[in-house]
């Protein structure tokens, strides 16, 4: 898709520079979202614990999805589809941190404890004691 | 990059959304926590909403959206709430009949995929009906763009109606049988004729309750502890017996 | 003065009137894109329980009155059969909004606005009322049930 993307800037000539630009930004962005999304999957299934796997899926619903926003208002340029992206952007910016917030919010109420490696706080002041 | 010349990419979407269905609704039928199952029921109206935006029904996708992911999820877990957080295991013998029920659904279903029409087919029944004739007068009759709203409130008025109907007789029927403040059922009445109810709904925690009616009965109050204790138990039992069901 | 809810409450009591704005549109913008009564009704019922949900059940009956339920049920599906029973008087079929004005198609305007009210009306109060209805019973297991 990005190649695509960029044969035609290259291609192309007529393209104003703010257009290719804006294209470039896009493209930018949209990658980037989507590199983030991939990051917070592959962490979701990978992490050890709850908490670890809460922050990849947290990562992914603001960054990844931010981004990707980002990138389509980028593309859709001054319309109303824009307006209504960015106002979607905002409210996930607001509701996923704290949906996420909520989460560990509860889960560290019910006591559920991280799991902590070999070189943890409560390990280290055992050994010493 | 192959695959998407010989198939349309929409068609390989519509497939995975598909699958993902399949493998929500297997899941929330092995599942036995209810609170897991909940969470699946919106996942698998989510997921469908986005296939039917896939499918350019927008205005039933935003249904399935709102009601579906949304309100239901909610109204679901206030319901499960209330019950027990885990199914029981059902037996092996009370699965059959179900099972020979589904399966036979099923080979009918599949039987009469033959004589479905192919997807977006221009000839089938719901494109050369009634269909092309209300796109057609929507843009004379009512001119609003949203042909969908046109024959849902005018042209469909009658069936919105009844739809409208439906809903109100369902409210109706939770608020005869529930009641708005959740104290239906616990009304107790008094020769005088005067009617008393807890001011707090009994809670599932027994001593506080019986300490709780202690000093309401010391204060000369008038509420009937045992016919309220007897409703909890045989709710309690009626619960089991739906796990076990 | 500590809250441990606090970030879920600002950010809710942020969001709950941006809703209630969405339902509304959703319920007006139906004519032109997807959405209609049911729709915004469901969302301006989400935006009741979604307060419900952080402030407790009883900040929401103060919000929402009980009281207002049967009212609205009730004159959502009056008002859509009472739409039908005034075409009827003017001349027309039930529910055939087309002599509602001078226009025809005005008439039709003026009558799906009408319908869509009615069901905006009804499906609200109804969630509403099943929301309360089951929220209201106190749980009976325990909360470390889960």
């Amino acid at each position: 898709m990005i190649i695509a993307f960029l044969s035609a800037v290259v291609l192309d000539s007529n393209l104003v520079w703010t257009e290719i630009l804006q294209i470039c930004l896009s493209c930018l962005a949209i990658a980037s979202g989507l590199f983030f999304v991939l990051a917070g999957s592959i962490g979701v299934l990978r992490f050890p614990d709850f908490y670890t796997r809460l922050h990849a899926a947290g990562m992914t619903d603001t960054l990844g999805a931010e981004l990707i926003l980002i990138g389509l208002i980028l593309q859709s340029g001054f319309t109303q589809t824009s307006l209504k992206l960015l106002m979607i952007g905002f409210f996930l910016l607001l509701t996923s941190p704290t949906a996420t917030h909520a989460i560990a919010h509860s889960a560290h109420t019910a006591n559920l404890k991280p799991k902590l490696g070999k070189h943890s706080f409560s390990k280290v002041q055992r050994d010493r004691s | 990059m192959l695959l998407s010349y010989v198939v349309s990419p929409t068609i390989i979407l519509d497939v995975a959304l598909m699958a993902i269905l399949i493998i929500v609704a297997f899941s929330i039928v092995r599942m036995r926590s209810l609170f897991a199952i909940v969470m699946l029921q919106g996942v698998y109206s989510l997921v469908s909403a986005a296939w039917f935006v896939s499918l350019d029904a927008v205005d039933v996708a935003f249904t399935e959206a709102a009601v579906g992911a949304g309100v239901s999820t909610v109204l679901m877990l206030a319901a499960m709430l209330l019950a027990n957080r885990k199914s029981d295991p059902v037996p092996i013998s009370k699965q059959i009949a179900p099972l020979l029920v589904v399966l036979i659904a099923g080979l009918a279903m599949f039987y009469a995929i033959g004589d479905m029409p192919a997807y977006g087919d221009v000839n089938s029944p719901a494109n050369t009906g009634v269909g092309m004739d209300y796109i057609e007068r929507t843009t004379k009759e009512i001119h609003i763009p949203n042909v969908v709203t046109a024959v849902l409130a005018s042209y469909r008025g009658y069936d919105t109606f009844g739809e409208a109907v439906v809903i109100f007789s369902a409210g109706l029927g939770v608020l005869l049988l529930l009641g708005l403040n959740g104290n239906a059922g616990r009304w107790t009445a008094r020769p005088t004729g005067r009617q008393i109810y807890p001011p707090i709904a009994p809670s599932a925690n027994s001593r506080l309750i019986a300490s709780r009616d202690n000093i309401k009965l010391s204060k000369g109050s008038i509420i009937e502890k045992p016919s309220s204790v007897n409703l909890r138990k045989s709710k309690n039992n009626r619960l089991k017996d739906k796990g076990n069901n | 003065m500590h809250d441990p809810h606090v970030i879920l409450k600002v950010i809710s009591k942020f969001l709950v009137p941006f809703i209630a704005l969405f339902a509304f549109y959703v319920q007006f913008h139906g004519d032109f894109g997807p959405g209609g009564g049911f729709q915004a009704g469901v969302i301006l019922a989400a935006a009741v329980i979604l307060y419900a949900l952080i402030f407790g059940l009883d900040a929401a009956k103060k919000a929402f009155p009980p009281s207002w339920i049967r009212i609205g049920m009730s004159l959502g599906v009056l008002l859509y059969g009472g739409t039908g029973v005034l075409t009827w008087i003017l001349g027309g079929d039930f529910l055939s909004y087309g002599v509602l004005a001078h226009d025809p198609t005005h008439g039709q305007h003026y009558g799906i606005i009408a319908v869509e009210l009615g069901v905006l009306c009804s499906v609200t109060t109804v969630m509403i009322a099943i929301f309360y209805a089951f929220g209201s019973r106190q749980p009976e297991v325990n909360e470390d049930n889960w």
